[in-house]
């Protein structure tokens, strides 16, 4: 037994043989040579270059699956114990590589393609094609200025849902009926939403709503003008999803500890006050994850659009999910469709990191 | 048939329950009766046969109904094919399974057909909203895994385009009779480089569908003619007179509901690329020139005809109608099922352009208020025409029917052609699908198809089988003289057409919204986009297509 070394974390000693390890990097230099061989060949053969090769890209994924479960078998052939231990994340690195970040990847060389669907010639290299139709496009410049206007919702997402909170913390009657009630729109699909309040609460003649506005004497019309018809999907999104806030914030408040406010009042300081000073400050953090999290939902915001709008009038309600959806879908346009997408993933990705930022200066500048 | 369509022929007949038994006892009788008796006058008989499965006023077919259907039309199978000839083949055919139509009906017309046969069928079955996406990504992809497609005759460019489908053999073509098509299903439908590969089953057009009950007011006629107006207030026959009169009906009472009076609907929202169709309605007859068999581009250069002024033309009307507050209320959100289903049918409107479905909806459907005042014609013409040639408006009057979509074929894949047996099993089950007998009980009963042939309008038939002779030939003669109009607008079947309707649908409601300054700056916008579409698709390839998909 080795006597040597990290005792502590040595289960058992190892003693592998040179032969053994020789096996080990044979499995998978082998088995790596063999991926790319094949790979190399499909390549080639799907280029036209090359005669040899299969119809479809099955047998390189087989031969990546081989050396990616050698590459798992030799970790223990090669270092024993350690190999064991490097075995509990190494499947799952393999796992996030295979579907994460070789489609990105992927998604990266389709954005500089002109692949359409239709098209017999498949996916062409265009190079920055794509970007100069995307900065000449105003349809999707429109439906980031519309992102700009639904991020912006948010804020006022916040102040209800925080009011909400507030009223349902407060010693209020059928308390806990009023937190299960105010929490059924977050469990209603937004395509249900979509069809039940837009298709049908406001269509214009049968709807409830639209009767109720016609009885006191106006016509309704929800989706008639780009502003009310922006406002109207903004409403929809925001009576699904600040529930969602409302019960983060929530949970908040009932976290706080309640010797500081009862301290506050000791003090004299009056409710708005002790909301003021004490509460909301005590809240931010919760606040910050809240909204952050909420933003994250809106960027993505879709459904409710494509169902009830389509993006009209005139491309009012777009948001960038919605404009992609229709070029890619009813479009084919592949290429173009996954560069507006990769493009606003990296405005995603920028704007984030921004808001955490400034957010995480903010919340630690001195009182 | 139209599942609507069927419903509504019940409701119009107002069969009552002793009827509505006698005629299942009937059907009962029929069953109970030696299956060589369905066979006693031979072929000829088969027809009339059919057509009592399961009898009208009988409630709607089953899957048993289908298997005797299929089984008793298996005459023509039985002709070209020996009994266990195809033993040992394995097919598989992608479809719709739309309302439980499509594919549920296709396997019980099928299953007698396996069982002649030998062949074995495997299914896959779509929604219709995954169809495009599905058969788009198989052919980027290659991944073609079925043998037998339910397809759209406006997919033929990028299937039959790309050489991925079967050539009709000879024996099919004599087994279904393509004579009897209608004839706009004809050649070069259903073709491509002059070889077949379409078997139709089913045909479809846009008609128009009118309140008779507008033009049976005095009250309506009086202001009409206090207005001016110097023609009679009637239904209109041209588009010029639709925006007339709609114009006209502003701020008048709807004569069944007592609200509001709208005139045409426009739908003035997208609809995955459908909706584009629509503005083809108007555009038609200004653009479709008897002469010349292109309309939406130039067929040498694939330059877009959606801003000529013809097109501008029709743009310009909607947007005249707009103008004019013409419209019900949100307009601007209306899509053409809002059109349809919510507005026309709900009493709102007093003209619509719709396929088959929306006259037999008006009694059926639950919403409807307009199921006795609702009449049915071909397309409005026009006044005018433009002439691309000659690049100028002839002042002659000009009709052209609106055949949108040509309706559902099958079609063969060539992944068969290396195997013989499978392809003569292919090619069977298509015929059989698509054959003469079979497509009039299709399109007499609910099948999600319309009639496509000439013997479909053979009223007699209909009549015999216990249909109310009136409403079939009010109904299907619109259809009919759609189907055979000798200049009806066919739309080119090339790769992506979808996207062009798509991407115009996109301008259309910018152009509607205001935020183009004119109609022909929209139309140009159109033509931009096609343009762009046409580059990135292959210019050179899709003249090619195109000029093939027209028969040039």
């Amino acid at each position: 037994m080795n006597i040597e070394g990290d005792l502590l974390h040595t289960v058992t000693a190892d003693d592998i043989s040179d032969r053994r390890r020789r096996v080990g990097r044979g499995m998978v230099w082998g088995s790596a040579a063999l991926f790319a061989l094949l790979a190399t060949l499909q390549f080639a053969h799907d280029a036209g270059r090359l005669d040899v090769g299969f119809t479809t890209w099955r047998p390189v994924l087989f031969a990546y699956l081989l050396w990616a479960t050698c590459l798992c078998a030799a970790q223990v052939i090669v270092n024993g114990e350690k190999g064991k231990r490097t075995l509990f994340v190494l499947p799952a690195a393999l796992f996030v590589i295979s579907l994460v970040v070789f489609p990105l990847l992927f998604a990266l060389y389709i954005s500089f393609t002109d692949w359409n669907l239709a098209s017999l010639d498949g996916a062409q290299p265009n190079g920055w094609d794509n970007m100069r139709q995307m900065w000449g496009d105003a349809f999707y410049w429109n439906a980031l200025k519309n992102m700009v206007y639904y991020v912006a919702a948010v804020s006022v997402e916040y102040v209800i849902a925080f009011g909400l909170a507030l009223l349902l913390n407060a010693q209020i009657r059928a308390r806990k009926f009023f937190r299960v009630v105010f929490l059924l729109p977050l469990m209603l699909s937004p395509v249900a939403v979509s069809w039940m309040v837009g298709k049908s609460m406001l269509e214009v003649r049968f709807g409830p709503v639209s009767r109720l506005v016609r009885e006191m004497g106006f016509e309704p019309s929800f989706f008639g003008t780009p502003e009310m018809a922006r406002f109207m999907i903004m409403a929809m999104d925001a009576w699904t999803f600040i529930p969602f806030m409302m019960i983060m914030l929530l949970a908040g408040l009932q976290a706080l500890p309640r010797e500081v406010i009862e301290a506050s009042k000791v003090d004299g300081a009056s409710g708005w006050q002790s909301f003021k000073e004490v509460i909301f400050p005590l809240m931010l953090p919760v606040s910050v994850t809240a909204i952050v999290i909420r933003i994250i939902f809106k960027l993505k915001l879709a459904d409710i659009i494509i169902n009830v709008t389509s993006g009209g009038p005139g491309g009012a309600t777009d948001s960038v999910t919605s404009f992609i959806f229709r070029e890619y879908r009813d479009r084919s346009n592949v290429g173009y469709g996954t560069l507006l997408a990769m493009v606003y993933l990296v405005l995603i990705i920028l704007f984030i990191t921004a808001l955490l930022k400034l957010v995480s200066r903010w919340m630690e500048r001195p009182a | 048939m139209k599942v609507d369509l069927y419903n509504y022929i019940k409701a119009a007949q107002k069969m009552n329950r002793r009827q509505m038994l006698k005629g299942t006892a009937a059907v009962g009788a029929v069953a109970m009766m030696p299956k060589a008796a369905a066979y006693a006058d031979g072929h000829g008989n088969v027809r009339a046969e059919i057509l009592k499965i399961p009898g009208v006023g009988a409630g709607s077919p089953t899957d048993s109904d289908w298997q005797k259907v299929g089984e008793m039309c298996l005459g023509a199978t039985k002709e070209n094919v020996a009994e266990g000839e195809l033993a040992g083949v394995e097919l598989t055919f992608m479809g719709l399974n739309n309302q439980n139509l499509h594919n549920f009906l296709f396997r019980g017309f099928l299953k007698p057909w396996e069982a002649y046969t030998g062949a074995k069928i495997n299914w896959i079955d779509l929604a219709q909203a995954d169809y495009n996406a599905r058969l788009q990504q198989s052919i980027a992809t290659g991944t073609v895994d079925f043998d037998i497609i339910e397809m759209g005759a406006p997919f033929e460019g990028d299937v039959l385009g790309r050489g991925m489908a079967s050539e009709m053999p000879d024996w099919v073509r004599d087994q279904i009779d393509m004579d009897d098509y209608v004839d706009y299903l004809k050649a070069p439908v259903g073709t491509w480089d002059g070889k077949t590969y379409r078997v139709s089953i089913d045909g479809d057009t846009h008609t128009f569908a009118y309140r008779k009950d507008y033009y049976e007011s005095e009250e309506l006629a009086q202001a009409w003619a206090d207005a001016g107006n110097t023609t009679p207030w009637a239904q209109p026959t041209t588009w010029e007179e639709v925006n007339a009169q709609s114009k006209f009906l502003v701020g008048k009472t709807d004569p069944l509901t007592g609200l509001d009076a709208h005139g045409y609907l426009d739908p003035l929202k997208g609809w995955g690329g459908f909706g584009f169709y629509f503005l083809e309605n108007r555009a038609a007859p200004y653009a479709k020139h008897p002469d010349d068999p292109a309309w939406l581009f130039d067929p040498d250069t694939m330059k877009p005809r959606v801003n000529n002024p013809a097109f501008v033309q029709a743009i310009q009307d909607v947007m005249d109608l707009i103008a004019a507050d013409a419209y019900p209320a949100d307009q601007i959100n209306a899509d053409p099922g809002t059109t349809a289903f919510q507005q026309f049918l709900a009493g709102t409107g007093g003209m619509l352009n719709w396929w088959g479905d929306v006259g037999s909806s008006a009694r059926t459907s639950d919403t409807s208020v307009v199921g006795d005042v609702v009449g049915f014609d071909i397309n409005p013409g026009s006044a005018k025409v433009w002439n691309s040639q000659t690049g100028a408006w002839e002042e002659t009057p000009n009709v052209s029917p609106n055949n949108a979509y040509i309706g559902w074929g099958i079609y063969v894949m060539a992944t068969v052609d290396s195997d013989e047996k499978k392809k003569k099993a292919a090619w069977s089950a298509a015929a059989h699908l698509g054959g003469k007998d079979l497509s009039l009980w299709a399109s007499a009963y609910p099948s999600g198809f319309q009639p496509y042939r000439q013997s479909h309008f053979n009223y007699d038939e209909w009549e015999e089988a216990g249909y109310d002779r009136a409403f079939v030939e009010d109904y299907l003669s619109s259809n009919a003289d759609s189907y055979n109009h000798p200049n009806a607008a066919i739309e080119p079947r090339i790769p992506g057409i979808f996207q062009y309707y798509s991407v115009a649908e996109d301008e259309l409601a910018k152009g509607y919204a205001g935020q183009y300054g004119s109609a022909q700056e929209t139309a140009d916008a159109i033509a931009a986009a096609w343009e762009k579409i046409t580059d990135q698709i292959g210019r050179e390839n899709q003249i090619a297509l195109y000029k093939a998909s027209l028969g040039l």
